[in-house]
């Protein structure tokens, strides 16, 4: 009984789901993407340095201790921004969380500045 | 001389302990934090935690706090701390790694001329 009402539902429902999944959403993050793209792989993602940029001034721009004006690419968290070293830490951390990285204690103890920080992510070879 | 550089090199090495420590805990406090809000707090008391003793400068002391704090943190040290997918120890590590490069897939198996 239940068998044949499933059959029956099924043989009539039609979902859409190619079309609901349209590409509208996720267009504008994968076309940046190069040809060489596997869905499946452990990483197929790949940063330009701008979008490295933007990401990391929006992550300490939008530290609560620092004034986003003072922000730029090349700044110092400590002697420009007027942090101590545990805030730093904790920029790092928001840094490896928002690149989905893994930075190991003492290199990430090194990075102090913006400059260091989009230069390493930028040549992190699992940042995305 | 010296006295003076020792002293400093020691101070920085204590610096580093610290910072290392601060982010070891910081890490531990997100992997027991079951919810991102409930992460908030912990890292906001553990701030205060280090903030507290921001102003000792007993060097003898110090390396007391610190032993004690890296001490307190490897006892409530997670089991199973979260570790980022791709890293030594993560849930995706090594799995499907990308071909060597000169390797290509043929998706469609040898029919491309029908």
């Amino acid at each position: 009984m239940a068998s044949a009402l499933r059959a029956a539902i099924l043989g009539h429902v039609r979902v859409p789901v190619v079309v609901a999944n349209g590409s509208k959403l996720l267009a504008p993050l994968w076309t940046h993407r190069t040809t060489a793209v596997r869905s499946m792989s452990s990483h197929d993602d790949h940063l330009e340095k701008n979008q490295v940029i933007d990401r990391i001034l929006d992550i300490v721009k939008s530290f609560p201790k620092v004034d986003p004006s003072k922000v730029t690419p090349e700044v110092h968290f400590q002697k420009d921004l007027g942090l101590d070293s545990l805030d730093n830490v904790e920029i790092i951390m928001a840094i490896e969380e928002e690149f989905k990285l893994e930075i190991p204690d003492k290199e990430a103890d090194k990075i102090d500045s913006c400059a260091l920080a989009i230069e390493y992510v930028y040549n992190h070879p699992m940042a995305s | 001389m010296s006295g003076a550089a020792s002293y400093l090199m020691r101070r920085a090495a204590q610096k580093e302990r610290v910072r290392i420590l601060y982010r070891r805990a910081l890490k531990d406090t997100l992997t027991w934090a079951v919810h991102r809000h409930l992460f908030y707090p912990d890292a906001d008391a553990l701030r205060e935690r280090f903030d507290a003793n921001k102003n000792v400068e007993d060097i003898e002391t110090i390396d007391r706090m610190i032993a004690d704090g890296e001490s307190q943190y490897n006892k409530w040290r997670h089991p199973d701390p979260y570790i980022v997918p791709w890293a030594p120890g993560g849930s995706k590590f090594t799995r499907n790694p990308e071909p060597p490069s000169g390797i290509e897939i043929v998706y469609d198996y040898g029919r491309e001329d029908h």
